[in-house]
């Protein structure tokens, strides 16, 4: 009974899933362009990846800037998500409606988020440069200096924490009342209920939203891809490859530079990576616990 | 006093999420020579005159010569077929995981896990091979099956389906009601919230995937939205900001819609879901 | 229940079928799919149509089938189209892709007598090239050229000279607009550079000799240039979306794609089109699309015949127009259009090919674009950064010279 529930995903887990990412792992082992039948090279692909910097120039660099968004902007988009769903739990009127605005972002279409935010950053007609001279700060060129590119693009991934909002919303709504009530009769500040009572009583939430925000993080490709690509241009990763994120340097040896093998030894390379910074964050979580 | 502070830190915070969506409408009935001025305008003027210069023309040409009226229409097709149709191939294996023990089940569901790891880009091709050999390249069926399942989302139905009181089931199962019975009449009223959240996040989803459609598709009358809009974004002249988002705009009524509907359901949905894993 | 299990039923069924792919792959009848690059504009779509329709009122019987796809995408798309014995019977094609798919065999040869190869240009037809043979027919070339805004620039510069020195002259008097919108360190910058090389009598490689050149002195002095350029053409200016068009940059280098474009959406814009200014010689890129036949195709006969009659010297004027370009036969006739065709079809002239090196996208934006940006941001010197990306390219290409 239980295996013929689960047939239909299984059959669809190893037709669409299984059996692609064996094959994908085969094909880490071969030289490989697409068009002709791929040739076993063993591990030179896992070794020129790391070792070769003719080949892969940039292998390192997009290692580096993954890690680096990976960094700021979980952190950046969970304490903005936090934020809203404090300031929305907070009040009584209006909800409905400002849980609806703040969730926008998500629902935009990519390909859109991608024009709005170059126009938001443009040096010259941006909004971001005109609200920051309101306030004194000189304009910046944000997304052609390359310090300021991963910055930028993880404060687009915080503008789009709506999802991420609406989960701590939700674990706040779990928190029973009556713990509150206790703290405040207790004599505990709003700091102090925030910092003993919320936090602690948000810790699985916040265990989720960090574990899934590191894996889409360390995968993040959409984005970089929008907001460097168009205007005709190929898309090298930004100014001195600032936002060469692992993916997108994955997807252009894939599709550009006709290496498909490297391009699958890049992603078991990730796989792997992913699996161990799983691993820990669950390690962490349990000793914590314990 | 502290209510008013907590109301405009609101009304700042949607600010920066609404000023961009603002901009998208304003520019999708902007003039083309009216778009770049220097000091930003969220309003559609004409840039010389400063006179209100709003017009539909852009709509007019995405959804006609820009192909986005077919392509919302195949949208819609797909979204109605896949969405369910993914929600119930999960949903049974979800319940299985959650409360039918059978040889090999947990082992099965961690290797599942696994798999959820790979980055999808480098599944593509492998994908698109087994999509040709079973005959639904290029076909609306090349779009629905390759996508009818989700480790995510039977992940997230599992946890949800494993908070449901046992008792309630076993009730029934004692009374003489089948399993699937016990399914169809129990486990799935009891879980809107966490069906609402799964219908929700894979409409996102499809809705707005670019990459499979785009390599599985050739047939310009098969496109589906996201494509559609790619190929205003990607245009050889660089693309025009107000066709661009005279599309974007039209991408995101529906998206809306769905949201609105289902807005109560989702907030109690995800209360629940993964986490009490 | 059922029918998200029928469906998934159906997959296993279909599977055990084992895989007789039918749906939509070359070769159906008399059906020729020919994959293309979007329409740049309606009109081009419309003019596109027309010729797909004259050709099936030539052909009885045939349907062509156009099918469109983003030019950011297309490589992707095919890539994934050849993989999976999908491709189409026909497309359009990259000039440096033409040699890679030749020699894997993914491509077919030209068959002797479809055309008089001495009715093309013979830049443009050289591109279709490989071990001698060919493999495809020019559908349109193009070239970039310098604008100008006749506004800030009374008469274009005709040397590097005379370059910065307007370029100086424009960003002195207004502090705001910036003299040139000087290409990047980027795959686009990397493309237009050698055309600039050129310009001072250097070349990139000697690709029969596989020798690479662009560490020797006229490709450093024509970095150097851009670099000298930046001084008068502030980034912070140039980087915002359009600059040249919105009036922020005096000069820019681009195709004769941008020009009606420019024209629409910048009616106010009073600009001119030249050539590109040069050291020693006169100089330019040659770009634009080759059209080929895949070896998958059933259909290749027909093939054939329909990028004959795509680049004819009847119908190769509009089909350029149409992909933003000039026609590659010598007896097409050029879409009239305004005076800046002179300064295009001047530049066309003096256009080199890119070099016919397989690996040359890679080369183009993994080695030869950062180097250009470590120059123009100030990290290297030109000469360094040319030396050590034409070291990284010899040993890539496993060339000595």
């Amino acid at each position: 009974m239980g295996w013929l529930l689960v047939t239909p995903a299984l059959v669809y887990f190893v037709v669409f899933l299984l059996y692609p990412a064996l094959s994908a792992l085969y094909y880490s082992f071969t030289d490989w362009n697409l068009r002709t039948d791929a040739a076993w090279v063993g591990l030179a692909n896992y070794a020129d990846l790391m070792f070769d910097d003719v080949k892969f120039p940039h292998f390192w660099k997009s290692v580096r800037v993954t890690l680096q968004y990976t960094l700021i902007a979980v952190p950046l988009t969970m304490a903005a998500a936090l934020a809203q769903a404090l300031l929305v739990n907070a009040i009584r009127r209006g909800q409905n409606l400002f849980r609806l605005l703040l969730f926008l972002p998500v629902v935009t279409a990519e390909a859109a988020v991608g024009a709005i935010w170059r126009w938001l950053y443009d040096p010259q007609y941006g909004l971001i440069n005109s609200v920051l001279g309101l306030v004194g700060i000189p304009g910046q060129n944000w997304l052609n200096t390359p310090e300021l590119v991963i910055p930028a693009l993880a404060f687009i991934s915080a503008w789009q924490c709506g999802i991420s909002m609406i989960i701590y919303l939700a674990g706040l709504k779990g928190i029973p009342t009556t713990i509150n009530e206790a703290a405040v009769i207790d004599g505990a500040g709003p700091w102090q209920r925030f910092w003993r009572v919320t936090v602690p009583m948000l810790r699985p939430t916040t265990f989720y939203l960090l574990v899934t925000g590191v894996i889409a993080a360390l995968q993040v490709f959409g984005l970089v891809y929008v907001i460097f690509s168009g205007n005709g241009r190929s898309v090298t990763g930004g100014p001195e490859q600032s936002g060469l994120s692992y993916v997108l340097h994955l997807y252009l040896f894939a599709f550009r530079y006709d290496a498909m093998g490297a391009a699958c030894a890049m992603s078991f390379i990730l796989l792997v990576f992913i699996m161990i910074v799983t691993a820990v964050q669950f390690r962490f979580v349990k000793q914590e616990a314990a | 006093m502290r209510r008013a502070s907590i109301y405009v830190a609101l009304v700042l915070l949607s600010a920066v999420s609404v000023v961009p969506f603002l901009w998208m409408l304003a520019t999708s009935v902007k003039h083309g020579q009216d778009i770049y001025t220097k000091v930003p305008n969220l309003l559609p003027t004409d840039r010389r005159t400063g006179e209100w210069a709003a017009t539909l023309e852009n709509y007019d040409y995405v959804l006609g010569v820009g192909g986005l009226g077919t392509a919302f229409v195949n949208s819609v097709w797909v979204c109605l077929i896949l969405v369910p149709a993914k929600l119930l191939v999960d949903a049974l294996a979800a319940y299985a995981f959650a409360r039918i023990p059978f040889p090999g089940r947990d082992k099965l569901f961690v290797v599942l896990l696994a798999g959820m790891m790979v980055p999808a880009i480098t599944l593509l091709i492998p994908r698109l091979h087994v999509t040709q050999a079973l005959g639904m390249f290029d076909s609306g069926w090349g779009l629905i099956v390759p996508n009818i399942a989700s480790v995510l989302d039977i992940f997230l139905l599992r946890q949800f389906f494993l908070t449901i009181p046992a008792e309630l089931e076993e009730a029934a199962l004692i009374d003489g009601a089948g399993r699937m019975r016990v399914f169809w009449r129990i486990v799935l009223p009891l879980s809107k919230p966490v069906l609402a959240v799964v219908t929700i996040t894979s409409f996102l989803f499809h809705w707005n995937d670019l990459v499979w459609p785009l390599v599985v598709l050739n047939d310009p009358e098969l496109y589906t939205l996201p494509l559609a809009l790619q190929q205003l974004v990607a245009s050889p002249d660089g693309g025009r900001a107000y066709y661009i988002m005279a599309g974007a705009t039209l991408a995101v009524i529906p998206v809306i819609a769905v949201l609105l509907v289902f807005q109560r359901r989702i907030l109690q949905g995800i209360a629940f879901t993964g986490l009490k894993a | 229940m059922s029918r998200g299990v029928a469906v998934a039923v159906l997959a296993v069924t279909l599977a055990a079928c084992g895989g007789q792919g039918s749906g939509g792959g070359p070769g159906d009848g008399k059906t020729l799919t020919f994959w293309m690059y979007q329409d740049r504009t309606p009109q081009a779509g419309q003019v596109m149509e027309k010729v797909r329709k004259d050709f099936e009122k030539a052909n009885p019987g045939v349907t062509v089938k156009l099918v469109k796809i983003p030019k950011d995408d297309y490589n992707t798309k095919l890539g994934g189209a050849v993989a999976g014995k999908s491709a189409p019977d026909a497309g359009i094609l990259d000039q440096p892709l033409v040699s890679k798919y030749a020699l894997d065999g993914t491509i077919k040869e030209v068959p002797a007598g479809l055309i008089d190869e001495s009715a093309y240009y013979k830049g443009a037809l050289d591109t279709n090239r490989a071990g001698g043979k060919l493999y495809g027919l020019p559908a349109d070339q193009t070239t970039v050229a310098l604008f100008y805004n006749k506004k800030l620039v009374p008469a274009p510069p005709k040397s590097w000279d005379e370059l910065k020195q307007v370029a100086a002259q424009v960003h002195q008097a207004n502090a705001e607009v910036a003299g040139m919108n000087v290409p990047k360190g980027d795959g686009y910058g990397a493309w237009m550079f050698p055309g600039v090389v050129h310009g001072a009598g250097g070349q990139m490689v000697d690709d029969a000799g596989k020798k690479v050149l662009f560490d020797q002195p006229q490709a450093v002095e024509a970095l150097q240039l851009w670099v000298d350029l930046l001084k008068s053409s502030p980034r912070k200016i140039t980087d915002s979306d359009k600059p040249f068009e919105n009036g922020l940059a005096a000069m820019t280098i681009s195709g004769p794609w941008d020009v009606p474009t420019i024209r629409e959406q910048f009616p106010d814009l009073d600009f001119g089109v030249a050539p590109l200014p040069y050291k020693s010689e006169p100089a330019g890129n040659i770009g634009g699309e080759d059209s080929v036949v895949f070896s998958t195709s059933k259909n290749a006969d027909l093939a054939w015949k329909w990028l004959a009659f795509l680049t004819s010297a009847e119908n190769n004027g509009a089909v350029a127009d149409a992909f933003g370009g000039f026609p590659a036969h010598l007896k097409a006739q050029v879409v009239a259009g305004g005076p800046e065709q002179a300064a295009f079809l001047e530049q066309l002239k003096v256009a080199h090919a890119r070099p016919a090196v397989p690996q040359w996208i890679q080369v183009n934006d993994e080695i030869i674009a950062p180097a250009l940006e470590s120059a123009l941001t100030g990290k290297a010197t030109a000469q360094q950064a040319l030396t050590d990306a034409a070291a990284k390219t010899r040993s890539l290409l496993g060339w000595n010279g």
